[in-house]
């Protein structure tokens, strides 16, 4: 790398590597060899063609989808702006400037964001009346103690069922269905071709199903979302492929977020993401965005679905009911942590919500203290 | 044949191939082709990720490589495979002929018995091959890590005969439907495209190359109600290759008009999904009448 970079810098390599350093301000990944490709790329196509460096950076500098719109906003304000940096240093062809204003569709602000104030949240007063509940719920712990839960919550692991998959491995048994005979042959050789002692047989591998957490962070469940997110990190750290949305008005992943290794770092980055934080809730506008965004990407299937949500919906029911009804053909199974169930053996659910989702829900879990977190902790690999 | 050097010249000949490629995709494959980086696709359905690769190949008369990624492929099913059954039928010949000169056994480990899966076929084709590896998202995480070690340097070790390298590395185009996740590393290793539906002009376009003899007022008009189409809140909104499925099936029936009735009527070759299709109906005047 070292060689190829050059130590006197014409203007060309300056305003490159001064975008990469734009990208890089504007929170996309753009590693040093990246840079070096980009360089490169530059051969066969025209340094002054703005066109050809646009092109050239997005297929050299990024790699995923979400930061295409992150990417056309830095070009723009470093190509093309009126006192974009590039400007001063690169003598551009000006039809190509021209051309590449018309490429550049320039994304708005994000389309969901401008209706997530409309509507100011007024089911609060209805969910706050959780002081009934008999065990010491989540919402009724000191600091300390809620400190104390969360050390004993780090060492609990969320164990998704297992499944049967496709891969195989191979064993030395007496009997089976699929010899191996690439194993067997090996053995054989081992001996000096003597025939093996036993024969060496293929076996279907487990695995474990991925789990799907959505949680609802909206005004009436904020607070125990804020702890069952703590649980959503440690499940992360289980060896199951592990996804997390959060949703209010509306549903964001949170997935990469919460790769970061310190829980509160991880909490603090997935608060910001969700913009919608103690906003309404839309579960089945959410849901529905789940499904269609990710979902039907296969994103869940063969998956257990849970989501944490009290139910209290202030969008259309037949949208949640058509897309409950849609989640459970997608993935293996449900389940749904309403805190409002409580210790309750009987309860019936009195949210429109609650009612429509019903006949689609595996089974329906608290999640409003530790014991009810332990229980869907014990009661998640039987799902099978 | 060698590949263009221009983006200009390579839009071109892909267009000969029948593929209409934008500026962007044109510029990713070209510097693909001349970095020999591989290249990974993502988009949505049916807008011609897979097609891309065939037509690379058949337009530069290279060997088109295919590898289908599903859960639980490995090495045996990727790389290359022993004959066993067949070094077995060997063996007792060998035994019954009494022969047992070393030759004969080096020859049981011999290309005879190997059975060469896409990855090693594409390594050693070298520069004559355009290898495919279609929807890797479907494979597991282990076989990721594994295909980014191919990637890296196209050297694959065979123990018993030794390594494999490629003199000049293949052209190769990964595609995924993003259903999960892909490693960063892999991502790294790979130029980026992403590949959206096309404008309605381009569409056009494409559809008139793919379906030449359908009429041409038939394809206006198919290509503008799928693009109304995608604008309605669809489960599974049309692609590509919906437009030309739908176009190539009014001209089987002969048509060359799109009506309410016929479109109707053949509905099923653009929409695929029952809740889809009771939305589509209701507003299926509006959809062909804008048309």
């Amino acid at each position: 790398v070292r060689e190829q970079s050059p130590t006197q810098q014409d203007p060309f390599t300056s305003v490159l590597i001064g975008f990469a350093h734009e990208l890089r301000s504007a929170g996309i990944k753009v590693g040093t060899d990246d840079v070096l490709t980009y360089f490169k790329s530059m051969t066969p196509l025209d340094p002054t063609d703005l066109v050809d460096l646009y092109w050239a950076g997005k297929t050299t500098l990024l790699s995923r989808h979400e930061d295409i719109a992150t990417y056309d906003l830095a070009f723009k304000k470093y190509f093309l702006d009126e006192d974009a940096p590039a400007k001063t240093q690169l003598m551009l062809r000006p039809q190509s400037v021209a051309e590449a204003e018309a490429a550049l569709v320039m994304p708005g602000t994000e389309p969901d964001s401008a209706d997530s104030d409309e509507e100011p949240p007024v089911l609060g007063w209805m969910a706050s009346n959780v002081d009934a509940l008999k065990h010491r719920s989540f919402t009724a712990c000191t600091p300390e103690e809620l400190a104390a839960l969360r050390r004993i919550m780090q060492r609990m692991r969320l164990t998704p069922p297992r499944r049967r998959t496709r891969r195989t491995k191979t064993r030395p048994a007496a009997k089976g269905t699929h010899p191996d005979l690439r194993a067997t042959i090996r053995a054989s050789m081992r001996m000096h071709g003597e025939p093996p002692g036993q024969l060496f047989f293929q076996k279907r591998k487990t695995k474990l199903r991925p789990l799907i957490l959505i949680l609802d962070v909206s005004g009436s469940m904020a607070d125990y979302s804020r702890h069952l997110l703590q649980f959503a990190h440690t499940a992360k750290h289980a060896a199951a492929r592990v996804e997390v949305f959060v949703f209010g008005t509306r549903l964001t992943r949170i997935t990469r977020e919460l790769t970061h290794e310190r829980v509160d770092v991880a909490l603090e980055e997935a608060a910001r993401t969700v913009v919608d934080w103690d906003g309404g809730t839309r579960i089945g506008d959410s849901i529905d965005t789940f499904i269609r965004k990710w979902g039907r990407n296969g994103l869940c299937r063969g998956g257990v679905v849970v989501i944490c949500s009290d139910g209290l919906d202030r969008g259309d029911p037949d949208v949640l009911a058509l897309a409950m009804e849609r989640l459970a053909r997608l993935c293996h199974r449900i389940v749904w942590l309403n805190p409002h169930k409580g210790d309750n053996r009987d309860f019936q659910p009195s949210t429109l919500g609650m009612m429509v989702a019903a006949p689609h829900i595996d089974l329906l879990l608290s999640g409003h203290d530790l014991a009810s977190l332990e229980e869907l902790a014990e009661m998640l690999p039987a799902l099978s | 044949v060698d590949y263009p050097r221009t983006v200009t010249e390579l839009t071109e000949r892909l267009r000969e191939g029948g593929y209409l490629a934008d500026r962007g995709l044109a510029t990713t494959m070209l510097v693909s082709l001349s970095l020999r980086r591989p290249v990974l696709l993502e988009g949505e359905v049916g807008v011609g990720k897979t097609e891309i690769a065939k037509v690379l190949a058949s337009v530069f008369g290279r060997k088109l490589i295919r590898l289908q990624c599903y859960e639980g492929i490995n090495t045996g099913q990727a790389l290359y495979e022993w004959d066993y059954a067949r070094q077995m039928l060997q063996i007792r010949a060998l035994s019954q002929a009494e022969v047992t000169d070393e030759r004969s056994v080096d020859k049981l480990f011999g290309p005879k018995f190997l059975l060469e899966r896409p990855l090693l076929e594409a390594v050693k084709k070298g520069d004559q091959a355009v290898l495919l590896i279609d929807e890797i998202d479907r494979a597991d995480d282990e076989f990721e890590a594994f295909l980014l070690e191919v990637l890296s340097d196209f050297q694959i070790s065979i123990p018993e005969i030794g390594t494999v390298k490629a003199e000049s590395s293949p052209v190769v185009i990964l595609t995924s439907n993003r259903t999960r996740e892909l490693h960063d590393a892999l991502r790294r290793r790979c130029l980026y495209h992403w590949i959206g539906y096309p404008t309605e002009a381009r569409e056009a376009q494409i559809v008139a190359i793919r379906e030449p003899q359908a009429a041409e007022q038939l394809t206006r008009k198919v290509v503008r109600a799928v693009h109304r189409l995608r604008e309605l809140d669809m489960v599974k909104p049309p692609g590509v290759a919906e437009t030309i499925d739908w176009v190539r099936t009014l001209d089987v029936l002969g048509e060359t008009e799109l009506t309410q009735e016929t479109a109707g009527d053949t509905l099923g070759a653009v929409v695929k999904d029952r809740d889809d299709l009771d939305l589509v109906r209701d507003s299926l005047a509006e959809i062909i009448a804008g048309a």
